[in-house]
């Protein structure tokens, strides 16, 4: 049942790479789940930011050296002399009484840093601790795997502490500040959905020797400098309704099945690589291709998605109300593009049965605007 | 957003224009402005880089820090940008006018950012000054926590609706205008005017189109492009630190200088398009009722510079529980009032209201002039009815009292009922104001038979709310003695907030 499946996946990825599903591309499930292109572009593995290039709308995100730097920095130092900075920040500022400390460096297993050893290290270790026979409290990037649509995800949380409780937490170490106890919410969010990636995938990897997903705690840790300084502090970030959300999306990859049957035969993403790497499918033909699957384009989607400018430009050319945001959407309940709410507002359309209400109330504002114009208007 | 609002902006994707939201324009524009174009590094906490400042386009001033990470150049750029800022607030306090308790100064200063995110950089800037201590082991000059509280004042008091001492272009703009791009779009401030104003020669596409290139329209900030910063930025910030390090003073004021001419390239196509987005905004005439709020603006300035001259503390990190609940009560009510002054003065805003039911307007089919009705305290009162016939889906139910931009100020009226009539819609109203003191109403201050008029709701008067004193607050609501910033007074580690990545 499944292999017909993925070898339609496969087709639609072509010759190019599989690019694994990161804690990133999860979190994005979240934030646009009805969007079939982007579940089957990520379902297939493809490479959005190249196809969205090549298709004439490159994505521009890029992240800042200074951010990056700041990040491995913070982490380094939260880190150092194992973790001593973040065992303190759990004992003061949540005071939390932990006993004995250990802790487990899981980076690379004897200077192997291949993700299987290191999963299989991982999953060694997390398995002794859970079991209550291991030293370590403290684990320094494991290596988790969840399987997302039949296919591994190696994905590598900052830390994961156990014993909290009696109970694994994942530590999220972020660099945006919390100042005077707040946040910038979105990227709290954006974290918090990462983080229930990783716990999602500790749970799994202990359901399968019977532990109770009870074992994995769904608050995590969130620790991040404090004000404008360099030293850490620390808070717990209620995730529940994230690691619900999330389970929910994952579970519908596993019907990506029911997607990839209402696509036309033999299509396909392929952008046609040759041996130097560039691509040779002519363009036109590659957005001809994207134009068969269905889009949810939203104005959010430029916040995160590689093929946002793309799907932007291809609602522009429905007339889609979709670029003009929810705030405007929301207004015409049942209409799809400007044509036809302004076929509506000045009666050159008939509405069909359920539009009779929205119809009336858009003649009533167009006759509204048409009067402040013959006012004299704003200019 | 309103149906109305909405359908603006379908027509403005249609005909790829900007088309007019509003009349006027409801914000007050000084005659002096200072604009402010904070820009910060990426992934510090309100490191600021660089600020173009300045109150006319021609006399824009260029402030960078070479190392923002560096301590000491962050609070010197702090203490140069602040002097500016406080030398302008400055020039507003003086030629106080009226006496005792209720002198005000005649205007305010007014500073403006190209965008929220500027005022954001502007709050983040505010609270790393604003606790500095100006002595011992990591003392700051005077000006800066001067500054800090002052530019937190501002900030606090953007919050307010209606508000006009601090505020974004970009929201001015998107009040007056609007576009055929989401709110998110609207935020940037080239991709708005590309809308509103398109550069000579380019057409509302390739403008747009422009406005989301970084290497044509660099982002108005706060946050500079991740290619420049990867492919300038970082290399020039780089080439500043060696020659810091290897004492090289020509190397040092090359790479400096270097750096200015960077940056300069990156903020000055933003405050070059944010003073032609000020120009715009002074070809809109002003909605009368701006003065009312400006009036409340400069009693606001006021008694803040009273409180700075009186030595008073920095705002405090997080407010108690009975401050909070009072500038929410604030809050909402100055946005009640915008809201309503809006409606009243602007027949858009007006017919905004009316396509979502909560105003309407329509013609008087009939009218009881001469009714009157017996007070509790035996008086008799003129108390005329009318009956309007409205197109609009009201909203509103018996009881609602209502202004009127269409009658003499002063007039009041409640609805008593309304009624469906075919299509229409009958609203019976009771006049209860306005009318003079005589036992009759006065000329003209009853709507009569034919007349077009239009009713919105009145936000009214509301006592402002009780709350007990701050000794008295349930231990439910105030802080635990351990808690820190229950003391504004002793703000912790004021002076000596550690500083990370110094070299």
């Amino acid at each position: 049942m499944k292999a017909p499946v993925d070898d339609r996946l496969d087709a639609l990825r072509g010759s190019a790479k599989r690019l694994d599903y990161s804690a990133r591309s999860l979190a994005a499930l979240e934030n646009n789940p009805r969007c079939t292109l982007r579940a089957l572009l990520d379902a297939s593995g493809s490479d959005k930011a190249a196809i969205a290039a090549h298709a004439g709308h490159p994505s521009p995100f890029g992240q800042s050296a200074f951010a990056l730097a700041r990040g491995n920095v913070f982490e380094t130092m939260v880190k150092d002399n194992g973790c001593a900075e973040l065992l303190r920040l759990l004992r003061e500022t949540l005071q939390l009484t932990l006993p004995e400390v250990g802790y487990e460096d899981l980076n690379d297993i004897g200077g192997d840093g291949r993700a299987e050893v290191r999963h299989d290290r991982t999953k060694q270790v997390l398995l002794q601790a859970a079991r209550g026979n291991g030293g370590g409290t403290l684990f320094d990037h494991p290596m988790l795997c969840l399987p997302v649509g039949g296919h591994k995800a190696f994905l590598e949380p900052d830390l994961v502490a156990f014993r909290i409780g009696g109970r694994f937490h994942v530590v999220e170490i972020k660099s945006f500040p919390i100042i005077d106890g707040q946040a910038d919410p979105t990227q709290v969010r954006a974290a918090t959905t990462q983080a229930c990636a990783y716990i999602i995938a500790l749970r799994n990897l202990l359901a399968r020797v019977g532990i109770d997903k009870q074992a994995v705690s769904d608050t995590i840790v969130l620790v991040a400098p404090k004000d404008f300084t360099n030293r850490p502090t620390a808070a717990f970030v209620d995730a529940r309704k994230q690691v619900a959300a999330l389970s929910r999306q994952l579970a519908r990859i596993e019907r990506i099945g029911d997607l990839v049957d209402l696509l036309p035969e033999g299509l396909t993403f392929d952008l046609g690589l040759d041996k130097d790497k560039r691509a040779r499918r002519p363009a036109e033909e590659l957005a001809e291709a994207l134009d068969q699957v269905p889009a949810t384009y939203r104005p959010d989607c430029l916040n995160h998605c590689e093929m946002a400018f793309y799907c932007r430009s291809r609602a522009r050319a429905d007339s889609s109300l979709d670029v003009l945001g929810p705030a405007v959407r929301e207004q015409f309940g049942g209409i799809d593009t400007t044509t036809m709410v302004l076929g509506l507002a000045q009666g050159r359309l008939t509405p069909t049965q359920d539009q009779v209400e929205m119809a009336a109330a858009l003649r009533h504002a167009a006759r509204l605007r048409a009067e402040l114009n013959v006012l004299g208007g704003a200019e | 957003m309103s149906m109305l609002s909405a359908l603006a902006h379908v027509q403005a994707t249609e005909s790829m224009q900007a088309v007019p939201l509003t009349a006027f324009r409801h914000r007050r524009l000084s005659s002096r402005p200072l604009v402010i174009i904070p820009l910060v590094m990426a992934g510090e906490a309100g490191a600021p880089l660089a600020a173009m400042v300045g109150s006319a386009r021609r006399k824009g001033t260029l402030l960078v820090v070479a190392q923002p990470r560096n301590r000491d150049q962050r609070f010197a750029f702090a203490a140069s940008l602040g002097r500016t800022v406080i030398d302008y607030i400055d020039s507003f306090r003086q030629g106080r006018r009226g006496g005792g308790g209720h002198s005000r100064y005649p205007d305010t200063p007014q500073i403006l950012v190209p965008n929220h995110g500027g005022i954001k950089a502007l709050a983040d800037l505010g609270r790393m000054c604003r606790f500095r201590s100006t002595s011992g082991p990591h003392a700051v000059p005077d000006v800066v926590p001067e500054f800090g509280m002052w530019l937190t004042f501002l900030v606090d008091r953007a919050e307010q609706a209606g508000t006009s001492m601090l505020l974004p272009v970009t929201g001015i703009l998107a009040e007056h205008w609007a576009t055929g791009q989401s709110t998110l779009e609207d935020q940037n401030l080239a991709s708005l005017m590309a809308w509103i104003a398109p550069p000579a020669g380019l057409s509302v596409e390739q403008a747009m189109a422009d406005a989301e290139n970084p290497d044509v329209c660099p982002p108005a900030g706060p946050a500079t492009s991740p290619e420049f910063d990867n492919r300038d930025l970082a290399p020039a910030i780089k080439r500043f630190d060696t020659a810091r390090t290897l004492g090289d003073l020509r190397a040092l004021a090359a790479a400096e200088s270097d750096l200015r001419e960077l940056i300069a390239g990156q903020i000055q196509p933003t405050w070059r398009m944010t003073w032609e987005a000020i120009a715009l905004l002074r070809s809109v005439p002003e909605a009368p009722r701006t003065i009312k709020r400006f009036e409340r603006d400069c009693a606001a300035f006021t008694s803040y510079s009273d409180y700075r001259d009186s030595g008073g503390l920095p705002q405090r990190k997080r407010d108690t529980a009975i401050g909070a609940a009072q500038r929410l009560g604030w809050l909402e009510r100055a946005l009640a009032e915008f809201e309503s002054d809006m409606a009243f003065d602007d027949p858009f805003v007006l017919a905004d209201r009316r396509s979502a039911g909560e105003a309407f307007a329509g013609t008087v089919v009939e009218a009881e002039p001469s009714r009157t009705v017996t007070t509790a305290s035996n008086r008799r009162v003129p108390r005329p009815r009318v009956t309007i016939r409205t197109q609009d889906p009201v909203r509103l139910a018996a009881d609602t009292k209502l202004l009127s931009p269409s009658m003499p100020s002063g007039h009041k009226a409640v609805i008593v009922s309304v009624l469906p009539d075919g299509d229409a819609t009958l609203v019976t109203v009771e006049v209860t104001g306005g009318m003079g003191r005589a036992r009759v109403p006065a000329r003209g201050s009853v709507p009569v038979p034919d007349q077009r008029i239009a009713y919105l709701p009145d936000p009214g008067w509301r006592p402002a709310p009780q709350f007990p004193g701050s000794d008295r607050t349930p231990w439910t609501h105030s802080a635990t003695a351990g808690e820190t910033g229950a003391d504004p007074a002793a703000p912790e580690d004021a002076a000596a907030e550690e500083w990370g990545n110094e070299d």
